[in-house]
């Protein structure tokens, strides 16, 4: 299932999927790859998320018909079984307590689970980047475990600190920079995945992997956490 | 060439046409809210479409030059003064070392545009020399802040004929092109967005600006976040509008019912709280090649 659909002036939405699916990222990076390399001289920029992927291109060189023409020609030829999966693993240490971990008192109780059955869940499974935004290098990771997962607070906290790792419903990210948020947060990690280091524009991207390990309090105090 | 910053203003930052490549890492296009004013303000000197220019808002900014310049400002007219004397906007100025800039608060429009030969050689951050405060990209303008910018000798005598300058107290209505889900509104939905008169609220920035009115009961709320392109307008929760504007997120999911003209945009970027505005229906073709038109009378060449 693809659909095209007009964006703005100067862009399209390609729909690659009605829902969240494990398999969209992966093709949705594969496609995108395959637009830029088809059409370098058109292209301004794509973003990718879940289900679609946003393409803005050049006026000056095309239009809305004969670029959604050329997009669609690439679309039905394209084999999305051929596409190489993405191989970046991505390791985040994480110190999960009750000074780091907001939420985390709360969701136990909830959840009726211990600090090391929660935490266990947590951190055992591979998580696949579906989006990124809200702000850059925040990247949405799922699919969380039905047993931790937990819906947004009603109302968001105003200041969340850089590096907390938080849940909304099947999803977990880490906040990259100090930001207002309403996810449960369950963490930190000591990462620094802000933009003082310019390189982390490019530390996540759709369809990598990331796996969450935990570490203690004294690891995460001795190599200068803050609690 | 530089300036001295003897006040910093309310709102008051450097900005270029934007970081137009990043949001596959989730980065805002940012830029300047004003694409009209500010093509002028570097037209006017024969600069590149890109230079990064001073955006101005609301005013009570004063800059000392250091050296001799040649400048242009254009948009809102935020009462600018030399020496404390009117100077002209929409027109090449030269300023003498030792000259105070000053722009004390709007008379008409919000967001003026103060260009300098060259450009303000501010860090590129990506890109782009454009601050975004919500991505921590860059910082506005502190007192005492020096502002670095090519020499220049060069003698202009550019300026804006009449028929070009707009009049930003009048009315305006946002052409809207029929994206997203402009197709998954009902009838009567669509009649009740086109039909009404929107107020701009307080909540109007350069992240969004909410609109106030009779709202649109929806049916779905909330669905799968997609990329927001410049310009797109979400229904919120509420029913209400949110024109998406250049520090947005990248991505969100309140449904979209269109998507408004970017030259409309730049008018909106000039308007107060409070003032009405109506929506009419664009077609992609229109849309299009009067921006093709702007692109190519000012040679703006993205990417």
């Amino acid at each position: 299932m693809h659909k095209i659909t007009l964006a703005g002036e100067n862009s399209i939405l390609i729909y690659f999927g009605d829902k969240i699916d494990a398999r969209l990222p992966k093709n949705i990076t594969n496609f995108a790859n395959a637009l830029k390399t088809e059409f370098s001289e058109l292209i301004i920029d794509l973003t990718p998320a879940y289900t679609s992927l946003l393409v803005s291109y050049n006026l000056g060189k095309t239009n809305y018909l004969k670029f959604a023409a050329d997009v669609e020609r690439l679309l039905s030829g394209f084999d999305f079984s051929s596409a190489v999966e993405r191989s970046e693993l991505i390791h985040i240490p994480v110190y999960y307590g009750f000074e780091t971990g907001l939420d985390l008192e709360r969701l136990l109780a909830e959840k009726e689970l211990t600090l090391e059955a929660f935490v266990d869940i947590h951190s055992s499974q591979e998580y696949l980047v579906h989006a990124i935004g809200f702000s850059p290098v925040f990247a949405f990771l799922a699919e969380v475990d039905s047993c931790i997962q937990a819906p947004r607070l009603a109302t968001p906290r105003i200041k969340i600190p850089a590096g907390s790792v938080g849940i909304a419903d099947s999803q977990t990210a880490v906040y990259p920079t100090d930001s207002s948020g309403g996810w449960n947060i369950i963490g930190r990690t000591l990462l620094d995945l802000s933009l003082n280091n310019p390189d982390n524009l490019n530390k996540f991207n759709m369809g990598d992997r990331v796996k969450f390990y935990p570490i203690t309090r004294d690891e995460y105090i001795k190599y200068g956490g803050i609690l | 060439m530089s300036f001295k910053v003897l006040k910093p203003g309310f709102l008051t930052t450097i900005q270029d046409y934007g970081r137009t490549t990043h949001g596959a890492h989730g980065m805002s296009q940012s830029g300047v809210m004003d694409e009209h004013a500010f093509c002028w303000a570097n037209h006017l000197l024969e600069n590149d479409f890109n230079d990064a220019v001073l955006e101005i808002t609301f005013g009570g900014v004063e800059l000392k030059a250091l050296d001799d310049a040649v400048i242009s400002v254009c948009g809102a007219d935020l009462d600018f003064k030399i020496n404390d004397q009117a100077a002209l906007i929409w027109h090449s100025v030269k300023v003498n070392q030792g000259d105070v800039l000053s722009w004390a608060l709007p008379k008409r429009g919000i967001r003026t545009y103060l260009a300098v030969k060259g450009g303000f050689k501010t860090p590129i951050l990506f890109d782009s020399r454009s601050v975004n405060l919500r991505e921590n990209i860059g910082s506005k303008l502190a007192e005492n802040d020096i502002l670095d910018c090519e020499s220049s000798s060069l003698e202009l005598d550019h300026f804006v004929a009449p028929q070009y300058i707009p009049n930003y107290n009048q009315d305006i209505v946002l052409r809207l092109l029929p994206s997203y889900q402009y197709a998954e509104f009902s009838e009567a939905q669509r009649a009740l967005f086109f039909n009404q008169s929107y107020q701009i609220t307080n909540a109007n920035d350069r992240t969004g600006c909410r609109l106030d009115g009779a709202p649109i009961a929806l049916e779905q709320e909330k669905m799968i976040s997609e990329g927001m392109s410049y310009g797109s307008v979400e229904i919120a929760t509420n029913g209400l509008p949110i024109i998406l504007l250049k520090d947005a997120p990248t991505i969100g999911g309140y449904p979209k019912i269109g998507t408004v003209f970017s030259l409309d945009l730049a008018k909106l970027a000039q308007k107060q709280p409070q003032t009405k505005l109506k929506f009419e229906l664009m077609d992609i073709h229109q849309a299009q090649k009067q921006r093709l038109k702007f692109n190519q009378f000012f040679q703006i060449s993205p990417n």
